[in-house]
């Protein structure tokens, strides 16, 4: 049992570094607003699903996902729009806008269903900078509007 | 029907594009296959480009209603035109969902001052109109100047300039938590000048309503 301590200890305070470090850092800054909602619509959150709500603020890496009835339609800080019609999920991986400080990126993960996206700032002041990826392909845009629908598997 | 014959079902209707004026992506959709397709922007109805790629190959889109399928392991199909009531058919429901594009208004100012000139006044009814219209109102509040003066004070004159847009939009009712102001001095002219020049079309709060 003694011998065992150390390494308890050790767990303990491991755990308690991880916990720590987030809470210590800033809290995740908002990429984006919930503009438009009806029907069955969520936002997932380190693994955990919410109603999605007009005006709910969305973070780097949430996805966004629409039941049967569902669509919804998001505005991110940069201009940039995506919407989803029904049983479609996305997930905003990458979000970067600092132009100030050169940061711009993007990157939309379409996983399941139908989806719009509608360029922003980001597109426009670095069009390589913005990845709109499905299963299959990688879409590149120079300022503009692209539907893609997701085959199921 | 098998993927293969598909892609040359899909190739054969992109030949006929050519000749044609439109063809038709018919359903059933096929397993596997991603749709990607070029939509004119809401609103402006201006076509942008786009180019889909995977490891296989890569197809540019450059035309409204562009279209190409990818799957997996294989280059995307050759561009074929969707017809608006395919388009409709596939991308309505989203589309009517993506949000308004944003509408930027841009106020000027008397020199050196966070005075409004006369004429911008009035497009203060317009920018809160456009608030109204919007379901959930982001309200962006950008102050800029013209290069007169040390670009510390021309921060702080921006600054200023914001404010007093922002109190302007307050006091016509919107909500404050809506309502973010910026400065960006006199970093970003509208118009380019040497420095030390007075331009008034320089001396402006940009309002981009999201």
């Amino acid at each position: 049992m003694k011998s065992h301590q150390p390494t308890t200890i050790a767990v303990v305070l491991g755990a308690v570094m991880l916990t720590a470090v987030p809470a210590a850092a800033q809290a995740p800054a908002a990429i984006g607003r919930v503009k438009i909602v009806s029907g069955a619509a969520f936002i997932v959150r380190s693994g955990t699903s919410s109603a999605a709500t007009p005006g709910a603020v969305l973070l780097e890496t949430d996805s966004l996902r629409t039941g049967p009835d569902g669509r919804l339609g998001v505005s991110l800080n940069d201009d940039t729009r995506v919407s989803l019609g029904p049983d479609s999920e996305a997930r905003l991986s990458r979000y970067r806008y600092a132009p100030s400080e050169g940061a711009l990126s993007l990157v939309v993960n379409f996983m399941r269903g139908v989806a719009v996206y509608a360029s922003g700032q980001i597109a426009k002041l670095s069009p390589d900078a913005v990845r709109l990826e499905t299963p299959a392909a990688i879409v590149g845009v120079r300022g503009t509007t692209v539907g893609l629908r997701v085959a199921a598997e | 029907m098998t993927v293969r014959s598909l892609g040359t079902a899909l190739g054969l209707a992109s030949i006929v594009v050519a000749g044609c004026a439109r063809v038709s992506i018919q359903e059933p959709r096929q397993p596997g296959q991603d749709l990607a397709v070029l939509l004119p922007d809401s609103g402006t109805g201006v076509v942008g480009r786009a180019r889909a790629s995977n490891g296989a190959g890569s197809v540019d889109l450059t035309e409204a209603r562009a279209a190409t399928r990818v799957s997996r392991d294989r280059s995307p199909t050759p561009v074929a035109i969707l017809s608006e009531a395919d388009v409709q058919r596939e991308f309505g429901e989203a589309l009517a969902s993506l949000p308004p594009a944003p509408e930027t208004f841009l106020l000027y100012f008397q020199f050196e001052s966070d005075e409004l000139a006369p004429a911008s006044r009035a497009l203060l009814a317009d920018t809160l109109e456009a608030v109204k219209r919007r379901p959930v109102p982001d309200v962006l509040v950008v102050g800029h100047t013209d290069t007169m003066g040390p670009p510390a004070s021309n921060f702080q004159l921006a600054l200023r300039r914001a404010q007093t847009v922002r109190t302007l939009l307050l006091a016509a009712g919107l909500d404050g938590n809506s309502v973010a102001v910026s400065s960006h001095g006199e970093s970003q002219p509208l118009v380019i000048t040497p420095d030390e020049t007075s331009e008034p079309r320089n001396r402006r709060v940009a309002i981009t309503v999201r």
